[in-house]
């Protein structure tokens, strides 16, 4: 394989490449990658397939992406539609069109702003949605800030503050005072939380604050609590 | 050798660290997710760990977090290796191994200026077994090979030193959860790899 870092790798027709080392890596058109890329920017206005993995500084996605392999970059951005189907590790990534993702995710901050599923682990810093998402496995973060635009599910949430808010606005206020917005989960963990629109089989924390809502099987706590009336907790215990 | 398992909760209160430690800690890889066991209790779900391993590392965690940042501590306990290499001088003077091991081990790999961190690990092995007493200089010399020899294609486990009727063997096992031996056959000594890694790399920091 050419070492040579400069070249481009541009399809904007249809097209095919195996892949291999690059300074821009664009697809525009109807491309397929067979093979790994190793590249500075990787971009997808058109229809991309990558049969490989893919290592950059920055990946950006605006048309749909089909990744088949896993992603190491600085930053991501997915502006239209995208499929990874292995593991993605970032600094930081953005997902405001949709992104799944079928192994674990790991960043330093995570923002969604559109809808996000991720089969495995979701690890970061700072993780923020305002949008859906699905997460498979643990959602692990410093600092989640989660406001729910929809039904949101993830097998375990666990970090230092967790604050999780239902958003309703204009004329969506009669058809989700029906079906309310949710997060569904089996566990939440962490120091502080706020939590509204909750349902999960347990909470344990610290300092916990329930908000409307919410419908939570065990809540266990050390410090203080406070529990909205619109919330059902079945069962409380103090550590 | 079934292992006593502590759950969360208790975890918690016993070492007194918050949830946002314990998932921080998880991030930094400080924890490695194989200790992370779900069990379904009474309650539900519920997440274990094995005591004694988790208990020790948190007490590690904590008392070396003082002088080093959560990342620089993620290097000492992550299971790679560092691409650092060191001069005779060096070795003596972090007190990885004395002059006498050091010279056995050049015995048997000539002349060498530089030590890899694999090659430190196997001179920091063979200086604690030494040191201790339990073996003699020619099954040292065994130790290393097999060290030599295997080491690149297990990186954890133990090692074990037997003995039986006066004559000794040894070798490493990748992941051990019961190992039964003949009555006649004693064990001298074994070795956690991993444990002499973390020990060799909070050495060199």
């Amino acid at each position: 394989m050419n070492m040579n870092k400069n070249r481009d790798l541009i399809i904007n027709g249809f097209g095919s490449s195996s892949g291999g080392e690059f300074d821009l890596a664009s697809i525009n058109g109807k491309g397929k990658v067979h093979g790994d890329i190793d590249c500075k920017h990787y971009d997808c206005n058109g229809f991309g397939t990558v049969n490989g993995n893919i290592k950059a500084e920055t990946v950006k996605i605006n048309g749909k992406s089909t990744i088949n392999g896993n992603v190491d970059a600085d930053s991501i951005t997915i502006d239209g539609h995208s499929s990874m189907s292995g593991e993605v590790n970032t600094e930081k990534i953005r997902i405001s069109g949709s992104g799944s993702i079928g192994g674990s995710l790991r960043g330093e901050h995570i923002k969604i702003n559109g809808k996000a599923s991720i089969g495995g682990d979701c690890e970061a810093e700072e993780f923020d949605s305002e949008g859906l998402f699905t997460i498979g496995g643990l959602l692990n973060a410093e600092n989640i800030d989660i406001l729910l635009y929809g039904d949101c599910k993830a097998k375990e949430i666990g970090g230092q503050t967790i604050r999780i808010k239902q958003r309703i606005h204009g004329f969506m206020k009669i058809v989700k005072s029906i079906y309310p917005t949710r997060l569904v989960t089996d566990v939440i963990e962490g120091d502080d939380l706020y939590l509204e629109g909750v349902k999960a089989k347990i909470i344990r924390g610290n300092n916990v604050t329930i908000g409307k809502n919410c419908e939570i099987d065990l809540l266990e706590y050390k410090g203080a609590i406070e529990v909205d009336k619109t919330s059902k907790v079945m069962k409380t215990n103090q550590l | 050798m079934s292992e006593e398992l502590i759950s969360k909760k208790d975890l918690l209160e016993l070492t007194n660290i918050s949830y946002g430690q314990l998932y921080r800690w998880k991030r930094k890889n400080l924890i490695p997710e194989e200790w992370f066991i779900r069990k379904s209790t009474f309650t539900g779900q519920e997440t274990f760990f094995p005591k004694e391993k988790i208990l020790e590392r948190i007490e590690k965690i904590q008392t070396m977090k003082e002088n080093l940042s959560l990342d620089e501590l993620a290097d000492v306990f992550s299971p790679n290796l560092s691409e650092l290499s060191l001069e005779e001088e060096e070795i003596i003077q972090k007190g990885i191994a004395s002059q006498p091991v050091l010279n056995i081990f050049k015995e048997l790999n000539q002349e060498m200026k530089k030590f890899s961190f694999e090659q430190m690990l196997s001179i920091y092995i063979l200086e604690k077994l030494l040191r201790s007493g339990d073996i003699n200089l020619d099954e040292g010399k065994m130790v290393l090979h097999v060290m030599n020899d295997y080491y690149h294609s297990i990186k954890s486990g133990e090692l074990f030193f037997i003995r039986k009727l006066g004559i000794s063997s040894c070798f490493v096992v990748s992941s051990v959860d019961d190992i039964y031996f003949e009555k006649s056959t004693k064990i001298v000594t074994r070795v956690s790899l991993t444990n002499c890694m973390e020990e060799l790399k909070s050495k060199l920091l």
